[in-house]
């Protein structure tokens, strides 16, 4: 009975002391920085300490928010009508919500606007609703989506940047003749699974393909066999446990040295750098197609910076937003994420993402081919249901038949407005 | 009052009352939007319209939907008769004469103390890293890779769920078997029942209660499993461990279908309110024949 | 007739506590304290202990802010939880028959038991930001709440078992209805409250889809919530991973440690009523 009443009365006082101290807290006034990436979470602090103590007589502080699950939080957060003051999103489905529900300010009026790519600002266009011409947001960081290769296997090989399809398939013999693995994959995080598709996608498919899938004249059946049937190709040279291996093992394993290619983005390196720092590694344009003009970097906006036209702080975010548009600023970030700036003239110099470098620079680009699919399409599951039906010896052909069949019964339930 | 036959305090109603206002103003109310956005297109703000039935029809020709639900049914079944039968052996065996009774009680009941989210990550290492270590080194093919990565992605998920779910089942089970009264068995070996004779006939039947209490908070709980599966598989591969409480918030929130999944959900409740009561049912008729 | 102790059992029970049970908390303890470049061997023993690891998962996840979110969070909820809900299913257990208004909450509350909370998830979400309790205050407010159902059973299952004489006798020396089940019933309840107490505790502690849907603030999330932070951003570190999973695991094993038998005897007793 003692010890109870003991318990009784510690947890009370401390519950005391709790209420006591939570009213304590700070009452300054704050900005909320929205963002929906963890890996440029540290570059993007530093940019805001800095900001802070350039601002502090004006009474407000940026706190920089990067919550676990972004895309539930912010439809929670519209739904509770409570938008952050800054948001600093992926140019994907996330922004298309926050965009078509009406809650940002209009951008057209500022400074930095006219120092954007155009090709970047139209890919913000492209995702808006109706994909009405207004700014809404400002891209910041392109990202790109290839092949990543270990350059001292490929020196030790004597292997060359494949320009075609066949080229890449003779590089793969080559290192498969070599002993070693060609792809290291890691479809235990199934969106990873979509990289080899988003790379091959844009310069396989026809033109005017998701146009016209969406109102329903033409269908993955009769338009994807050839890059399903690659898709099954590659998986034919990947490491045994590729459905089991995590994103995180496999770039560790990679810059480890394991296998000698990995078909991702720009946004691994960071992660290669981090397993170990003396690892070498550059990226070249998935060739999936046999004419080289057709073979694009798939590259699209990483992040973009957008604004709460209802934030009680409008002037200081936009002001924080011009700061972070600053060339200094800009070029901090690509340096540090390893990503490419939608900023004129600020240019990406690391050799790691040499070998793209010059596509993008001359716009040889595509965009994610799934930021055009419906939202609720979910073709990494449907890519991972695949991948996970070779793995069990499933024939190919009647495996990508029906795989594509299900892309096209899949994308039907999901396109209802 | 005093005119009445039985009175009641004011004091009860008021506190009830208050209680369940609060219980209604943010449960009820928000299940009843709920139902009311799944006759919706609501997409979570915004605006909307009703579109009547059109999500629950849209269910049964959903094949995702449809396959969530025959997951979520096989690991429901698989994971209560096993985390059943697991436990009562356990129960049993903890309550043999054994040595050091208290310090096993106590381990076994850890894994219940552990939040299911960690317990995922952990597992998730094992699975991902220890164990296809071990096949390799042996020489079993089937070890050799992450079970997370293949079509029995679910027995990895199974196994997760009895490490931590036994615990308070076995403890249940433990404490029916100590209201078993001792003369009993005294009497049983006198008659010369043997271990499994002697379990089946008088210690079972003794433990009907607990058994009902079990089968059903288990049932319950699986055919709502969600934590576990977000910790460990993200639904995948494929779609293949995808429980419905995971496409629900999945599609629903992450997937802008939200009014459909909400008639998912509404769905959901039903089953499990049906399954419950008949469970109910059945093991409560048992018991009375038994007793 | 004395019964032998049964070694065989014993031995079966020993191992399998070591293997199945003991063998995932050493691995996590082994990782955590282990230097990311001690990786392939990871069963073995480390070469060297590495505490940074606390340290740097201690200052990433914040963790002094967590602990005492989640403490917060844990202990009003507990206090408020065994007071409120105790009375709530003791009034009506005690009036279900008595008065029809009784009857009927218990049904209201045992039926609610069955609502899965993703299906009340989102208009929960509108609902408590209309009355602007998306903070740690609220969402300690809506367990309490939300706990009503699950209590109101557990409890009353525990309350039928208590002969009504009891009340009787203390009505007779004048004791009103709140004196009798505070000086009467609540202490017979004690190992019922013992079950809810752990309950409740285990589930605001563990619990992790209600804070991250609910509390938007970074200052006001909770450890489960912080965990997540590790699967993004710092995952290709295993060793700084588990040192984080160890902090959170670890004041849950000290109350387990202390407050075992209590924990134990308690569901045991309050379980199957």
């Amino acid at each position: 009975m003692k010890r109870k009443i003991t318990v009784m009365g510690t947890m009370v006082v401390l519950a005391l002391t709790s209420v006591v101290l939570a009213g304590c807290g700070k009452k300054e006034k704050e900005i909320e920085f929205f963002s929906s990436k963890s890996e440029n979470a540290a570059v993007l602090q530093s940019f805001v300490d800095t900001f802070n103590q350039e601002h502090t007589d004006s009474g407000v502080k940026i706190v920089l928010n990067t919550p676990a699950d972004p895309g539930t939080v912010l439809k929670t957060r519209l739904a509770k009508n409570d938008v952050p003051d800054i948001m600093a999103l992926g140019g994907d489905n996330n922004y298309t919500e926050v965009q078509s529900a009406g809650v940002l300010a209009d951008l057209s009026g500022e400074s930095y606007i006219d120092g954007i790519q155009e090709s970047y600002m139209q890919m913000v266009y492209d995702v808006q609703k109706g994909k009405e011409a207004i700014p809404y947001a400002v891209p910041y960081a392109a990202n790109a989506s290839g092949v990543l290769y270990n350059t001292d296997k490929f020196k030790e090989l004597n292997l060359e940047i494949p320009k075609t399809w066949d080229e890449f398939m003779k590089v793969v013999k080559t290192i498969e003749d070599a002993g070693e693995e060609p792809f290291l994959f890691t479809f235990k995080d199934a969106w990873t699974g979509l990289c080899p598709w988003n790379s091959m996608a844009p310069d396989l498919q026809p033109k005017g393909f998701t146009d016209e899938r969406r109102v329903g004249t033409t269908t993955f059946a009769a338009t994807h066999q050839e890059i399903a049937e690659k898709y099954l190709e590659l998986l034919k040279h990947a490491q045994k446990d590729f459905m089991g291996t995590t994103y995180d093992d496999g770039n560790k394993a990679f810059a480890n040295g394991k296998g000698v290619m990995m078909i991702n983005g720009n946004w691994a390196i960071n992660q290669f750098t981090n397993a170990n720092s003396s690892f070498h590694v550059d990226m070249f344009a998935l060739p999936a197609s046999n004419d080289q003009s057709r073979n694009y970097v798939t590259s699209g906006v990483d992040v973009l910076f957008c604004v709460n036209k209802d934030s009680k702080n409008l002037d200081i975010a936009k002001e924080f937003l011009a700061f972070l548009l600053e060339k200094k600023n800009a070029q901090t970030y690509i340096e540090n994420q390893f990503a490419f700036s939608a900023v004129k003239g600020i240019e990406q110099t690391d050799a790691r993402v040499a070998g793209v470098k010059k596509d993008i620079e001359n716009g040889k680009v595509a965009n994610f081919p799934d930021h055009y699919y419906p939202m609720a399409f979910n073709l990494s599951a449907i890519l991972s249901e695949y991948s996970l039906n070779y793995v069990n010896g499933m024939d190919d052909a009647k495996n990508s038949a029906a795989f594509l069949a299900d892309c096209d019964k899949k994308y039907d339930i999901a396109n209802v407005e | 009052m005093k005119k009445e036959k039985i009175s009641v305090d004011l004091i009860y109603f008021i506190i009830v009352g208050v209680m369940a206002g609060l219980f209604f103003l943010f449960h009820t109310v928000s299940f009843l939007k709920g139902v009311f956005y799944s006759f919706t297109d609501w997409k979570g703000y915004g605006a909307w319209n009703f579109v009547g039935l059109r999500n629950y029809l849209q269910i049964f020709r959903d094949g995702d939907t449809i396959h969530a639900y025959e997951f979520t049914f096989q690991f429901a079944i698989i994971c209560t008769i096993l985390v059943n039968v697991i436990s009562l052996a356990l129960a049993c065996a903890l309550n043999a004469n054994i040595r050091f009774k208290d310090f096993l009680k106590g381990v076994y009941f850890l894994p219940y103390m552990l939040g299911s989210i960690i317990v995922g990550f952990i597992f998730n290492f094992i699975f991902a890293n220890l164990i296809p270590a071990l096949g390799q080194t042996l020489g079993i093919e089937c070890l050799s890779v992450n079970i997370l990565g293949t079509t029995s992605a679910i027995w990895g998920i199974v196994i997760v769920t009895i490490w931590s779910g036994c615990a308070f089942n076995t403890l249940i089970y433990i404490s029916g078997l100590q209201s078993v009264d001792t003369d009993v068995y005294e009497a049983a070996a006198l008659d010369g029942a043997n271990g499994f004779r002697r379990f089946s006939r008088i210690t079972f039947p003794l433990l009907a209660p607990s058994f009902t209490i079990n089968m059903v908070l288990a049932a319950k709980g699986y055919l709502m499993v969600y934590d576990q599966i977000m910790a460990m598989t993200d639904g995948g591969p494929g779609t293949t461990t995808t429980s419905i409480a995971v496409l629900i918030y999945k599609k629903g929130f992450g997937g802008g279908q939200f009014s459909y999944q909400m008639a998912n959900a509404v769905v959901l409740f039903l089953v499990v309110v049906a399954v419950s009561v008949f469970q109910l049912r059945i093991l409560e008729k048992r018991e009375d024949k038994i007793g | 007739m004395k019964r032998k102790s049964n070694d065989f059992v014993t031995v079966l029970l020993l191992v399998g506590a070591l293997i199945i049970i003991l063998l995932p908390l050493y691995l996590t303890l082994i990782i955590a304290i282990k230097d990311p470049s001690d990786m392939n061997q990871v069963l073995a023993l480390p070469k060297k202990i590495r505490l940074q690891n606390f340290s740097d998962a201690w200052n990433m996840t914040q963790y002094p802010r967590k602990f005492f979110n989640t403490s917060f969070i844990t202990l009003i909820n507990l206090m408020f939880t065994l007071i409120t809900n105790s009375f709530v299913a003791y009034a009506i257990t005690r009036n279900r028959k008595k008065h029809v208004f009784f009857g009927i909450m218990y049904y209201y509350f045992v039926s609610a038991m069955f609502i899965p909370f993703c299906v009340i998830m989102l208009p929960l979400v509108v609902q408590i930001n209309y009355f602007h309790l998306d903070n740690i205050f609220g969402i300690t407010f809506l367990y309490i709440v939300f706990g009503l159902p699950m209590n109101t059973f557990i409890y009353s299952g525990a309350v039928k078992n208590i002969p009504e004489a009891l009340d009787e006798a203390a009505k007779i020396d004048g004791a009103n209805p709140l004196q009798i089940f505070t000086y009467v019933i609540f202490p017979v309840l004690k190992p019922t409250t013992a079950t809810v107490a752990i309950l409740s505790f285990m589930w605001t502690w563990n619990d992790f889809t209600m804070p991250l849907v609910l509390l938007s603030d970074k200052n006001q999330q909770t450890l489960q919530l912080a965990q997540f932070v590790f699967k993004s951003q710092f995952s290709v570190n295993y060793n700084l991973a588990f040192a984080s999973y160890l902090m959170v695991i670890v004041p849950i094993l000290i109350v387990y440690l202390f407050c075992q038998k209590w924990i134990m005897n308690g569901v045991v007793a309050g379980a199957v009523k």
